[in-house]
């Protein structure tokens, strides 16, 4: 029984099965992190909101709904509010808001919408030139929060440029006539939206505005300084 | 050009096609990236005609192809080495090959000629994903995996004939597991976070993983070849790396995951696993340098010939130790925390980082298995580097650091204007374009980007002649 | 030291998020602390080995 001095460090085999160990574990907890994602970020429906249950991704028919970007005190930073405020950043699920003139989206002509806007933005790879949920190019803005960016407002310029005096209407006539509305002398190019499809580009923007994004973009749209510093240049 | 090739085995000479492609696409990477460049300094250049984002595009999917292409290259030249046999299935390997290459012809020319359709299904199977980095069409998507699979077919019937050494069971393992995250990008839906949670599997797990285990086996395999390194010594270092590179790297994943729609627990698991990534970055960087030390000390002290066997290759080598750890690791960990990334996610910062995280960490290493085929190609005992060796390791190396810099000057600028100061918005983001450090910034870019591709017709140059350098041993 | 929990949603994973690190620090002590196992493991053999 003599017990030579040996070196497990410098062992191949034990580096072996630690990889191998270490790998398999990883790759176990991943998954399992993955479905517990996955339950989490399902896409909601309309009885959620009926019920008032806030969900990270919420149903397509928010586009019925006012939709704001507010500090929530128990996140401890800003989530988006639908339907009104309860005054402590959650959702109210009551406050409506015309979309294209209308407020009783179905469930099923809401996720159509969706469904055509996601497409378009996928043919027309806006992710190639925006960031949407901050991955993409940075050639132009960010679209997380676009719906709910202050140059679309009714303070914004964008709506006496279009012509439009909705959010959406403007929003749409933009995305098939960039070039007629340039506000930089970086343009978005002409990329054959249709009217159909900018409807549904609009819903899709709208939607993602909805989503909790844990606090990103931090303090979109409420730097008052900001945006009249930007717009006297 | 064929007659004179000294290729032992067909399979290296179908890497060696591999690699051709491979220096075309590096190239036309370039170009693209400079037309970017451009258009980002003079907005009016070719707008509506190829606009930004068709060119960017295009620089991007040339960059990952002409990777994975030097990484198939690379697995068909050292098999035979490695498994002491010519590669079973040699036959259809080259069919695919042609396959393949005549797909991404396709796709590409769909690319720059089509460039976007209407919202449906036919586009997305036809002309684009529009999802960065994996826009190819679905169709081209089943394409590149019945072509894989062939690949995969051909290695592992090879390794299971022939010898069975550590690297080859690093590789075969590393490459079902790229191959398998590819499937993860081909799926449509209607959820942008479930879209962006799926995404991420293929770009992250390709970058942050089974890529970078890639690199560990091809190094390996490099010392072995260049500076007579022992393989017991490189195979376990290749385990150390293996196990660090997955513990750290497969749930770093999370560091994509803090502002997607996704829970807030991915804060933690992101912040801390992916901070321990740099971490075999910089074991490898040590491995390097310390192999070569000391094979070349042992030589020394027994009065052989201490040099390498290859030194452009060598070179390639040193600087991807290097330009993984500062391109991967300190540039990586620079934004990995929640805490900053809030601010710096999605800006130019990232662009700094993806620039030369892609050049130092792959870039270097691919080039490097380049001139390793040079040297088998004519059976060259010595290669020795020249003056378009260095020229080109030099500019090139110099441009992709200056357009770093240049990029992460920019990103301080547009983090702290854009996103701290006026909140992200619209305007945000047009003002802080608009600095004069964001522009000047832009300029060097440009500027940094020509040297870069100066230096790359250097190397191309280099390629081609290298061979008839007096300076190598035969 | 423990903070409470902030999330939406409330999971097995939000449950180990209860303050500074405890779910990541969690996640590194089970991976690493079978590595001690397989190092006497080998050590072990070696021994018998050598
Ligand atoms: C070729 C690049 C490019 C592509 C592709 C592109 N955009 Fe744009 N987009 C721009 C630029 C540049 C601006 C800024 C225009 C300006 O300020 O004059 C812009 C502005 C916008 C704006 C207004 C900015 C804001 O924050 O609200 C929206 C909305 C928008 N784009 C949506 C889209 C959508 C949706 C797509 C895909 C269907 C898309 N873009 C594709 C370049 C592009
Ligand atoms: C060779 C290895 C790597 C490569 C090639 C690489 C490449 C990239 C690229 C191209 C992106 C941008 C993706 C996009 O377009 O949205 C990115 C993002 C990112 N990388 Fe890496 N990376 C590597 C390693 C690392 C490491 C080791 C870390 C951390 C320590 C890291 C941290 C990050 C982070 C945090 C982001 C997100 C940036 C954002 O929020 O915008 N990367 N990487
Ligand atoms: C001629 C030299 C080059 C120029 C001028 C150039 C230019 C550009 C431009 C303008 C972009 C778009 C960035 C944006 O969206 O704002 C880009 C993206 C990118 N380039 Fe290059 N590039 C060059 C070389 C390279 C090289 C050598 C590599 C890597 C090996 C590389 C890797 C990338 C990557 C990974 C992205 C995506 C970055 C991200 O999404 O974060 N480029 N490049
Ligand atoms: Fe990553």
């Amino acid at each position: 029984m003599s017990r030579k001095k040996v070196s497990v460090w410098s062992d191949n085999r034990f580096w072996q099965r630690s990889a191998t160990w270490v790998t398999g574990f990883a790759s176990i907890l991943l998954i399992w992190l993955t479905f517990d994602t996955m339950g989490q970020i399902t896409m909601g429906n309309q009885k959620d909101i009926d019920n008032h249950i806030a969900k990270k991704v919420p149903s397509a028919t928010v586009i019925n709904y006012k939709v704001e970007y507010n500090m929530n005190q128990f996140r401890g930073h800003e989530v988006p509010v639908i339907g009104g405020d309860d005054g402590k950043g959650n959702s109210l699920f009551k406050v409506k808001e015309k979309f294209f003139g209308r407020d009783d989206y179905s469930q099923k002509e809401a996720d159509a919408l969706l469904h055509l806007g996601k497409l378009a933005s996928q043919a027309k790879n806006c992710m190639d030139c925006h960031t949407l949920l901050g991955n993409g190019a940075y050639y132009a803005p960010d679209l997380t929060k676009a719906w709910l960016d202050p140059a679309w407002g009714k303070d914004g310029p964008l709506q006496s440029m279009t012509g439009k005096n909705t959010k959406e209407e403007a929003m749409a006539e933009f995305l098939q006539n960039p070039g007629k509305y340039p506000t930089h002398a970086r343009m978005m190019p002409n990329l054959g939206i249709t009217p159909k499809e900018a409807k549904g580009l609009v819903a899709f923007l709208k939607h993602m505005a909805t989503i909790d994004t844990n606090g990103f973009p931090r303090g979109f749209g409420k730097i008052k300084e900001g945006v009249v510093y930007a717009k006297s240049k | 050009m064929q007659s004179q090739s000294n290729f032992k085995y067909e399979s290296q000479k179908l890497g060696s096609w591999y690699f051709t492609v491979a220096v075309i696409l590096f190239g036309a990477q370039l170009l693209l990236g400079l037309v970017s460049a451009i258009q980002f300094i003079y907005p009016s250049f070719l707008y509506d005609i190829l606009d930004f984002s068709i060119t960017r595009m295009v620089h991007i999917n040339a960059l990952v192809v002409w990777m994975v292409y030097a990484m198939i290259g690379s697995v068909y030249y050292l098999l035979p080495d490695e498994t002491g046999i010519e590669t079973v299935g040699i036959g259809i390997g080259k069919l695919l090959f042609w396959v393949l290459t005549l797909a991404v012809t396709i796709v590409v020319l769909v690319y720059i000629f089509i460039q976007v359709g209407p919202a449906n299904q036919t586009t997305i199977w036809l002309i684009t994903e529009g999802r960065e980095y994996i826009e190819a069409p679905r169709w081209a998507d089943i394409g590149i995996v019945v072509v894989v699979l062939g690949f995969l077919a051909n290695t592992f019937l090879t390794a299971m004939k022939g010898r069975r050494t550590g690297i080859m069971t690093v590789i075969l393992s590393d490459m079902i597991a790229l191959a398998g995250l590819y499937l993860a990008g081909m799926y449509f839906t209607d959820n942008i976070s479930m879209d962006q949670y799926w995404w991420w599997w293929v770009i992250h797990l390709w970058v942050e993983a089974t890529w970078e285990v890639m690199v560990g086996a091809l190094a390996a395999y490099a010392l072995i070849k260049i500076v007579d390194a022992k393989r017991e010594i490189v195979e376990m270092w290749l385990w150390i790396e293996v196990a660090m590179l997955f513990g750290s790297g497969i749930l770093g994943l999370g560091h994509h995951y803090f502002w997607i729609g996704t829970p807030e627990y991915w804060w933690e698991i992101g912040a801390l696993f992916s901070a321990l990534e740099p971490l075999p970055l910089v074991g490898m960087f040590v491995h390097v340098l310390y192999d070569w030390g000391k094979e070349k000390g042992l030589k020394e002290h027994t009065g052989a010939d201490a040099t390498s066997n290859n030194t452009p290759a060598l070179m390639w080598l040193v600087s991807n130790g290097f330009g993984n750890f500062l391109g991967a690791g300190v540039w990586g960990f620079f934004h990995t925390l929640p805490q900053v990334n809030i601010y710096t996610h999605g800006t130019q910062f990232t662009a700094a980082h993806g620039h030369l995280a892609f050049f130092g960490a792959y870039a270097t290493i691919l080039i490097g298995m380049f001139y390793m085929a040079i040297q088998g190609k004519y059976g060259i005992k010595k290669l020795r580097a020249t003056f378009d060796s260095k020229m080109a390791i030099f500019l090139i190396t110099f441009g992709v650091l200056g357009m770093t810099v240049a990029l992460t000057i920019a990103g301080y600028e547009q983090v702290l204007i854009a996103r701290a100061q006026l909140g992200g918005t619209w305007d945000a983001f047009f003002v802080a374009q608009n600095q004069l450090w964001m522009s000047q910034a832009m300029d060097w870019r440009l500027i940094m980007g020509v040297v870069t591709t100066v230096g790359f017709f250097y190397l191309v140059k280099d390629l081609l002649t290298i061979s008839k350098n007096p300076q190598n041993v035969k | 030291m423990i903070e409470a929990f902030t999330d939406m949603n409330s999971s097995f994973f939000g449950f180990l998020n209860q303050g500074p690190l405890t779910l990541t620090i969690f996640l590194h002590t089970v991976i690493v602390l079978p590595m001690f196992w397989i190092y006497f493991q080998e050590k072990k053999r070696l021994e018998r080995e050598n």
